[in-house]
């Protein structure tokens, strides 16, 4: 993954050169504009088509997102915490609230911690979802790309009845949520997720049973367990790898300590085990939203917290849909913060991209680049 | 000089080519006129409003409503709008969300190698204002500054069914506009 040779001009200008072992590469600079999503670049040395280098070129999106908390104050950092992965808004939210609650010395009410789990839940799947429909356009699946957009808008308009938005709640709140269970929701919520996992079903049948995707994705990109560790991979790019680490499990939070739930693992760390663990993930997440309506306890949701941020320092971490997410806060006594310091999934993922992709064909890097789930601008913040 | 401008006079394939550029110009002049009034035009015109294809460029986070209008329940493929890879078959850049200042000069060099007539939805707060992350040290305020613009969605993000109302609006605008005016 060191940085190419030559400097790489701004066009998608080829360059040949030829290395001291006279083998001939070529340069290619893949994106920002290019035929998948996301908006990165990555600068790739091909060999015939074997890929040699890679240099992801990250950086379209970076928008100061950390420079901008230090100006607002807690309440309205919120929005802008939301918006470097706006389909997995209210994971990074949550975030956000736990490292301030754990200065403030904030404890959130029951039925707050469940409100936050399942949105927390039906996120994960939107998430997933998103990843998927991108995942059948990098593949030229087009049914691929409609189904999963068809069936996110049954936990849009879910998520949208409970909190009056369709991707970016603001929903978490320091001491709870924002607002309580709409009537109707539980029936409307165990209906949505039950005909949702029959959809899987079918998703499974005309997708990750197909031999267009199995041929494609089946030992390509491969990720050994100890290249996971070592770069520090999370979330299902860690347990595709086989490696069984998961922040609801091993530090649960919020609701997650009360509900049964498997965390699924692949050994073999290839483009399908990814895959399939994303696979997995949502039919728990629906599981989990059904106990969730089943188990909810009655009582207040939020409890009253104080708008500054005492003197202090706090580490709070989520699950997120593409793995830890991660604040750093230090606290002053005013309303903002001094400092905070932000992590998300994409960012600690970047780094398996080489991993994943040298020694690849070109034509494979689309299977094997979208599987890591590499969202740019939560990346890139 | 002056023995220049008499060999010039004397030459009778300057005059020759001098006339006919003159013609030429003339007629490019009638063609121009003829298109643009009449049934021509609205021919050119709905075949322009029925195949807006856009790029496939994605700046910020409005991308995810980009994704669901074009999906299942929304899709904008009815409206004759295909997100499509290549940028010289394409004739639309919806400019999705907030531009940062490394993202602006790759946005105005794909705007420039598309092929005339081409059109700019700015999609979002961020790239009508810089929105939510106008303070930031490392974006542009609004997409006007380096593009031209034809509709502006509001909205932070805006729904789905607010880009559809800017796809007829746009539809709309080259309805009524000229051939040789548009893009």
């Amino acid at each position: 993954m060191s940085a190419p040779s030559k400097p790489v001009p701004l066009t998608t200008v080829e360059s040949t050169e030829t290395s001291d072992s006279g083998a001939q590469t070529l340069t290619l600079s893949v994106g920002p504009q290019h035929s998948g999503s996301g908006h990165m670049r990555l600068i790739v040395e091909v060999d015939g088509d074997i890929i040699v280098n890679v240099a992801p070129d990250p950086g379209y999106v970076h928008r100061g997102i950390e420079k901008i908390i230090e100006l607002r104050n807690i309440i309205k950092s919120i929005p802008v915490i939301e918006r470097p992965s706006i389909i997995d808004a209210s994971n990074l939210n949550h975030a956000w609230v736990r490292s301030i609650e754990e200065i403030q010395g904030v404890e959130v009410p029951r039925r707050g911690q469940y409100l936050r789990t399942l949105l927390n839940e039906m996120n994960r799947i939107m998430s997933h979802l998103y990843w998927l429909s991108i995942y059948g356009v990098f593949l030229g699946h087009t049914t691929m790309f409609m189904w999963p957009l068809g069936d996110r808008e049954l936990f849009i308009d879910l998520a949208e009845k409970l909190t009056g938005a369709r991707i970016t709640y603001s929903y978490l709140v320091p001491g709870g949520v924002r607002r309580d269970l709409p009537p109707g929701f539980a029936e409307e919520a165990v209906k949505r997720t039950e005909y949702f996992e029959k959809r899987l079903k079918e998703y499974d049948r005309i997708f990750f049973n197909n031999p267009l995707f199995t041929s494609r994705a089946k030992g390509i990109g491969v990720l050994s367990k100890e290249k996971a560790i070592e770069l520090g991979c999370t979330g299902p790019t860690l347990r595709g790898s086989g490696v069984d680490a998961d922040l609801r499990k091993d530090e649960p939070y919020a609701a997650y300590s009360e509900l049964e739930f498997e965390v699924s693992t692949r050994p073999d760390g290839d483009s399908f085990s990814r895959a399939m663990v994303h696979m997995d993930e949502m039919r728990e997440s629906c599981k989990m939203i059904r106990q969730i309506v089943k188990k909810i306890p009655a009582g207040p949701i939020r409890r009253k917290a104080p708008i500054v941020l005492p003197r202090g320092v706090a580490y709070g971490r989520v699950e997120s849909a593409r793995g830890e997410c991660s604040f750093y806060l230090i606290g002053e006594g005013g309303d903002k913060p001094y400092r905070a310091r932000y992590i998300t999934g994409s960012y600690r993922n970047m780094a398996a991209i080489p991993a994943v992709l040298l020694g690849n064909r070109l034509a494979d890097m689309p299977t094997a680049w979208w599987s890591i789930d590499y969202w740019p601008v939560e990346a890139d913040r | 000089m002056s023995t220049q401008r008499t060999t010039q006079e004397e030459d009778p394939v300057a005059t020759l080519a001098e006339g006919l550029s003159l013609w030429v110009g003339k007629l490019s002049d009638l063609v121009k006129k003829v298109v643009d009034t009449g049934p021509i035009r609205n021919v050119v015109n709905w075949a322009r409003m029925y195949s807006l294809w856009p790029v496939n460029i994605t700046t910020a986070c409005c991308s995810a409503e980009f994704g669901a209008a074009s999906g299942a329940r929304h899709d904008l493929e009815r409206f004759g709008v295909l997100p499509i890879g290549s940028l010289r078959q394409s004739d639309l850049i919806v400019i999705e969300g907030t531009i940062t200042k490394k993202m602006a000069k790759r946005l105005r060099m794909i705007y420039d190698q598309m092929a005339l007539p081409r059109y700019v939805i700015a999609m979002g707060d961020c790239a009508m204002s810089g929105g939510l992350f106008h303070d930031s040290y490392s974006i542009v305020n609004g997409a006007h500054e380096f593009v031209p613009v034809d509709v502006y969605v509001p909205g932070c993000p805006p729904r789905p069914e607010a880009l559809e109302q800017a796809i007829i609006m746009l539809q709309e605008k080259i309805r009524r506009s000229k051939v040789y005016e548009q893009g």
